[in-house]
Parts: C-alpha cells; sequence; structure tokens
C-alpha cells in the first residue's frame, strides 16, 4: 500500500490516504494514479481548471517527501511549472505526478491557486 | 482553493461552423464583467451522469466582445460534447475561469508564427487578432489544418485579414502533413531563430512541432503551446 499525507496551506486539518497504486485509476480526471487521481477519489477538493488535461497550473502542489520516487515530470509539466506562482524546486501538477509505487509521499496544497498568465 | 469567480452564461447563438464542429455564444448578466487575456479557456463543471466533470473550452472571441464564445467539435464517445451539444439556445453553462498561460496580450516585436491544427485555431483566434492589432512591422503568419476547406474554421475571417493587413499570410493547410510543412519553413529554409511560435491542437502533434522547432535551435519560450 502507498501512503499520501497531505497538508494544506489553508490551515484544513491534514488527511492521510492510504491505497493501493496497481488499481488506478480511482476516477475519471488526470493521470491514472496521479496525487489528483488520488485526492478526487477520497473527496479532497484539488482544483484542476483544464480537467486535469495538463493544461493550466491549478492543482500544483509542493511535494515535502518522497519527490523522487514519483513518475519523472515531462516537458509540457515542465514548461507549465515554469509559469506556476509559488513555484519551488519540489512543485509538482497534481494531474500529471503519478504515485507508481507503495512509497509514502506528502504533498502541501498551497493557500490559492491563481493561474493568470 | 481558488479566488476564481462562478459565472454562469445563457446560451444567446448556436452556429454550425463546420461538420460537427458548433460555436455556442454565452452572454452574462449585464452587471458581470469577465476580463480574459487573448488564449485562455473557461472551465466548465457539467453535469454528466449524476456528477460533475470539468471540462476546459477555449475562448475564441477577443476580450470585449458582448458574448464570449467557445468552438468545440463532437468527440466520439466525449460525455462533455455530448452534453453541450444537446443544449440549445436559452440554456444555461457555468463556469469559471480565466484559465491558461497559453496567452498572447500583445504582438511580439518579431516575426509571429501561429500554428493551429483542427479546432485549435480557438485560442489562436483571439490571439491573431490582437497580434494584428498592432502598428504591424514584424510579419504576422497562421499556418492552419484541417481535413478540408470544410472544417477551415473561420476561414472567410482569416481571409479578409490577409488581405487588410500586408505583413500577414494565412497559409491554409488541407490535408497535408502539418510537421514537414513547418520543418521545411522553419528549420530548413533559413537560420533564423529569432520567431516565436504558438502552437495550438488536439493529440501529439503539439509535441512533435514543440520538438521539432526547440531542437532546430529556438528557444524554449519561443515556441509557446496549447494541447489538447
Amino acid at each position: 500500500m502507498a501512503k499520501l499525507r497531505v497538508l494544506f496551506e489553508n490551515g484544513d486539518p491534514e488527511r492521510i490516504i492510504e491505497f493501493d497504486p496497481s488499481r488506478a485509476p480511482f476516477q475519471h480526471d488526470g493521470r491514472a494514479g496521479s496525487i489528483l487521481d488520488v485526492l478526487l477519489a477520497n473527496g479532497i477538493h484539488l482544483e484542476h481548471a483544464c480537467g486535469g488535461n495538463c493544461a493550466c497550473t491549478t492543482c500544483h502542489v509542493i511535494v515535502k517527501q518522497g519527490f523522487t520516487t514519483l513518475s519523472e515530470a515531462e516537458e509540457n509539466e515542465l514548461d507549465l511549472l515554469d509559469k506556476a506562482p509559488g513555484l519551488t524546486p519540489i512543485s509538482r501538477l497534481g494531474c500529471q505526478a503519478v504515485i507508481e509505487d507503495d512509497v509514502e509521499i506528502t504533498v502541501l496544497v498551497p493557500r490559492f491557486t491563481i493561474n493568470a498568465a | 482553493m481558488s479566488v476564481t469567480s462562478t459565472y454562469v452564461g445563457t446560451i444567446t447563438r448556436i452556429l454550425e461552423r463546420a461538420p460537427e464542429t458548433r460555436s455556442f455564444f454565452l452572454r452574462l448578466p449585464p452587471d458581470q464583467a469577465f476580463r480574459f487575456t487573448p488564449g485562455q479557456f473557461i472551465s466548465c463543471p457539467l453535469p454528466i451522469g449524476g456528477e460533475s466533470m470539468i471540462r476546459p473550452y477555449s475562448l475564441a472571441s477577443s476580450p470585449g466582445e458582448a458574448e464570449l464564445e467557445i468552438c468545440l467539435n463532437r468527440v466520439p464517445g466525449g460525455h462533455g460534447t455530448a452534453y453541450l451539444f444537446g443544449l440549445d439556445v436559452g440554456a444555461t453553462l457555468r463556469f469559471t475561469g480565466p484559465w491558461g498561460t497559453f496567452t498572447l496580450d500583445q504582438a511580439p516585436a518579431t516575426e509571429c508564427v501561429f500554428i493551429a491544427d483542427g479546432t485549435g485555431i480557438a485560442p489562436i483566434r483571439p490571439m491573431l487578432r490582437r497580434a494584428l492589432s498592432g502598428p504591424g512591422t514584424h510579419p504576422v503568419r497562421l499556418h492552419y489544418a484541417a481535413p478540408s476547406r470544410a472544417h477551415l474554421l473561420y476561414a472567410d475571417e482569416l481571409d479578409a485579414a490577409a488581405r487588410a493587413h500586408a505583413h500577414f499570410t494565412f497559409y491554409p493547410l488541407l490535408n497535408a502533413p502539418l510537421a514537414e510543412e513547418i520543418k521545411r519553413r522553419y528549420v530548413q529554409e533559413d537560420q533564423d531563430r529569432s520567431r516565436r511560435f504558438f502552437i495550438c491542437g488536439v493529440g501529439d502533434i503539439v509535441p512533435q512541432l514543440r520538438d521539432l522547432l526547440r531542437r532546430a535551435a529556438y528557444e524554449r519560450r519561443a515556441v509557446q503551446y496549447e494541447k489538447w
């Protein structure tokens, strides 16, 4: 089982989700097994204005633990992250970063998603 | 959490622009203004199958117009387009936005090449209009690929723009390989790498063009794209 710990910059209480990555997808938006996929399936709202199609930055999360265990970012995601407000070296798009193995991941959901150019 | 408001637009017109391709014109209540930058999209939470499914639609209209226009083709098996194609004039559509960073706020001070594949013309249209609204000192080009003349959206308008602006050239590409055309013209024909590109389309053609241009020594940020 993988473990995803979710912290919220807005002060909402943290959530811990345990799941089996091999059973992805868990719902219909974002890549199968992505952070977005897991969060939405567990009733946790994460913005995804483009429907999880890697065309905006509203699902931006900061990966506090397990960054290197996630699927590698592709060029489209890197180009979008380049424009994300509050970008950090451990930023990912929730719709693209896939939890592939039984690992422990901690993500921080930023307070606001502002996606104007 | 989002800082974006939700809007409710009323469909005032539906226009069949090409086979299985429609424009929906949305009007907001008079007290509501919707500001966006050419190239951006709106995000529609559509009530499908008892739940809310988010679908993004590029704005094909320009900022300041009385109505917002989205233009889309029916996707086989697509829940979002099936829902929208079932709506009539007078129906309402909830949306948030504007979203997206594939934008053009003012004409670049260099040659500007737009590349659209199919309905990828939707966000390009207001970007092109904005590019042509400047003094026109640099060439502006549009390569627009479609299966046939009937599928070429806004064709008359684009032809008219080409007649009206000496520095604008419109290259419709009907049922021909887009990547080969772009490679020949912008990779093989000269060594000028100062151009800026704006590419939009559906599927693999978009990253294919991106990689083609970036590997040919165009600067990464000079090649902007949106892949649907």
